[in-house]
């Protein structure tokens, strides 16, 4: 199966969920134009990123009113966003959003929010502790944010999931300019071939652009497959829509050529992970 | 010897957007410079130019009567070759007239009180332009607290604040800053002979090395020494760093409500973007 999916590598306005509002359909539109299925935008695309305390003022139920218009334009293309989610546990989270034919189909809350440095986001949020997937029409998907991505922990269980579509949603600042390209977009990269290689899946990175409180984020979004290749690159620091052409075959070739799921023995790594938790060494 | 050296299109790039950017979210569409031509202000005015465009860019050149003469002119060498709009106010009368009815000798003080006589006109300028003012301090200075506080160190923004002064020359080459304002000595101009280096009592190619390692790769001061770098000049490059803590966080308010600033009022610089 082959299709479109397009990369909304956007400069949410901090703290504005209206304006925020607004841009998403224009990119959502763009996107409709340019005959994706899929539309992706950043980690907390609704709400800009380093809200600190505004994270209460901004914070969303999944089943607020506020996400109707998405709701009525996801009747054409799924999207993919980032928001606050106001939890009904009452807690707050940094919380991605499916959404697909006229209905929220997912909602996940990142397991990861890192809380050291310049990074201080479970100050004012609480930590998912559910990995979630999703069955759509062109495969099996999971959304997961940011700091989510390093962990191979979590990428390890979409790939045992047998998931084929992985989405990291990022709002990563640029750090480090020696090199040719930023060292962090180096890391992502670097990050991400691994993945593809031993998982088999395609990777849809979307990192936003802009500048909140001197940290600026690099944008360089991408769609990798299962063979390595990148199908499609955004620019550096630029707003953008950029849209490629996936083909779900590509998984079967990769995994063909390279079967290294077959291989694994889910029982058998539950009951080593078992031994390890509480054990000697915990 | 550290390799400091950046890739200086991506860096330029990236701090243009930033003014860019964060001039635009402090609700300006103007900037404005104090202009000593030196290397510093010189670097942040070509940045500013290419982000804002030379009509919104204006320069400020402030010299007092001890200033060198040619530091008024790289001034204006900046700001004629960057087509930009230019004020020279001459601050020795009104710093002269506090300096006598004070009784002022000291040169520290009087260093101290030209640099915040300048941040003075630098800000009521920024009122008349209605611009955002830009620092112009970088990463070394900064981080000895080679400043003066609230002199220097006051600004909107601090395009340079996080480059090493090595970094800063190697930007202004690639800028194609004037050769001759690259090629001379770091100073405050505060007076006559004073230098950066001579202050501080190292070069800026140890002191940015010795920062690197301490700030940037986390190396404990032993280690650090143990690379061969004098110890006396480490342990006292560490030592003005934290002495000079102060100019570089908000002042300790006294703690009584439920929600205070500077405590836990945390919203973020840019709330109004």
């Amino acid at each position: 199966m082959r299709f479109k999916i397009s990369l909304a590598q956007i400069n949410p306005i901090l703290g504005d969920i209206e304006k925020n509002l607004v841009k998403h359909i224009e990119f959502t539109e763009k996107a409709i134009v340019e005959g994706s299925e899929v539309v992706v935008f950043p980690e907390l695309s609704l709400t800009g990123y380093t809200l600190r305390d505004l994270t209460y003022e901004v914070a969303l139920k999944a089943d607020s009113d506020f996400f109707k218009p998405l709701k009525e334009i996801s009747k054409n293309i799924d999207i993919i966003l980032g928001f606050v989610e106001k939890g009904e546990d009452k807690i707050t989270y940094n919380s991605s959003m499916y959404l697909s034919n006229g209905e929220i189909k997912l909602v996940y809350r990142k397991m990861f929010p890192p809380t050291h440095g310049l990074f201080e986001e479970m100050r004012f949020f609480g930590k998912g502790n559910s990995y979630k997937s999703l069955v759509t029409d062109y495969g099996k998907v999971a959304v997961i944010i940011c700091r989510d991505f390093f962990h191979p922990t979590l990428l390890s269980l979409a790939y045992l999931d047998n998931v084929d579509f992985v989405f990291a949603i990022s709002n990563m600042p640029l750090r480090g300019t020696k090199g040719e390209r930023p060292h962090i977009q180096d890391t992502v990269e670097n990050t991400s071939n691994v993945y593809t290689n031993l998982f088999g899946f395609f990777i849809i990175y979307v990192n936003r652009v802009g500048f909140e409180d001197g940290l600026g984020f690099f944008g360089g979004s991408f769609i990798q497959g299962p063979t390595g290749k990148y199908i499609a690159k955004a620019e550096l620091f630029n707003e953008s829509l950029v849209t490629g052409e996936v083909n779900t075959e590509d998984i079967y070739r990769k995994r063909v050529s390279f079967p290294l799921l077959r291989e694994e023995e889910k029982e058998v790594l539950l009951r080593n992970l078992e031994k390890l938790i509480g054990g000697d060494n915990d | 010897m550290i390799d400091l050296n950046l890739n200086y299109e991506l860096t330029k790039k990236f701090i243009v957007k930033f003014i860019e950017e964060e001039v635009k979210s402090n609700n300006f569409k103007h900037a404005v410079i104090g202009i000593s031509g030196g290397i510093d202000s010189a670097v942040v005015t070509y940045l500013a130019v290419e982000a804002l465009g030379s009509e919104n860019v204006l320069g400020l050149l402030l010299p007092y009567r001890l200033s060198s003469k040619e530091s008024l002119q790289d001034g204006l060498l900046v700001t004629e070759s960057l087509g930009i709009k230019s004020e020279t106010i001459d601050i020795t009368h009104i710093a002269d007239e506090y300096f006598k009815i004070a009784h002022i000798e000291d040169k520290i003080r009087i260093g101290n009180f030209l640099s915040r006589l300048r941040m003075n006109i630098i800000f009521d300028k920024s009122r008349e332009f209605d611009a955002i003012v830009l620092g112009t301090s970088n990463k070394s200075e900064i981080m000895l607290g080679y400043t003066t506080w609230y002199g220097d160190m006051a600004a909107g923004i601090f395009p340079i604040g996080d480059l090493y002064k090595t970094q800063v020359f190697g930007l202004a080459r690639y800028l194609s800053v004037p050769e001759k304002i690259i090629n001379k000595k770091p100073s405050a101009d505060l007076w006559p002979g004073q230098t950066d280096e001579g202050e501080i009592g190292a070069l800026y190619s140890e002191i940015d090395e010795i920062l690197y390692l301490y700030l940037d790769e986390r190396f404990p001061k032993g280690e650090i020494i143990k690379l061969g770098f004098d110890k006396v000049k480490v342990e006292s490059l560490l030592k003005r760093m934290f002495s000079t803590q102060f100019k570089r966080t908000f002042p300790p308010v006294c703690k009584i409500s439920q929600r205070t600033f500077g405590h836990d009022f945390l919203y973020p610089h840019d709330i109004f973007k």
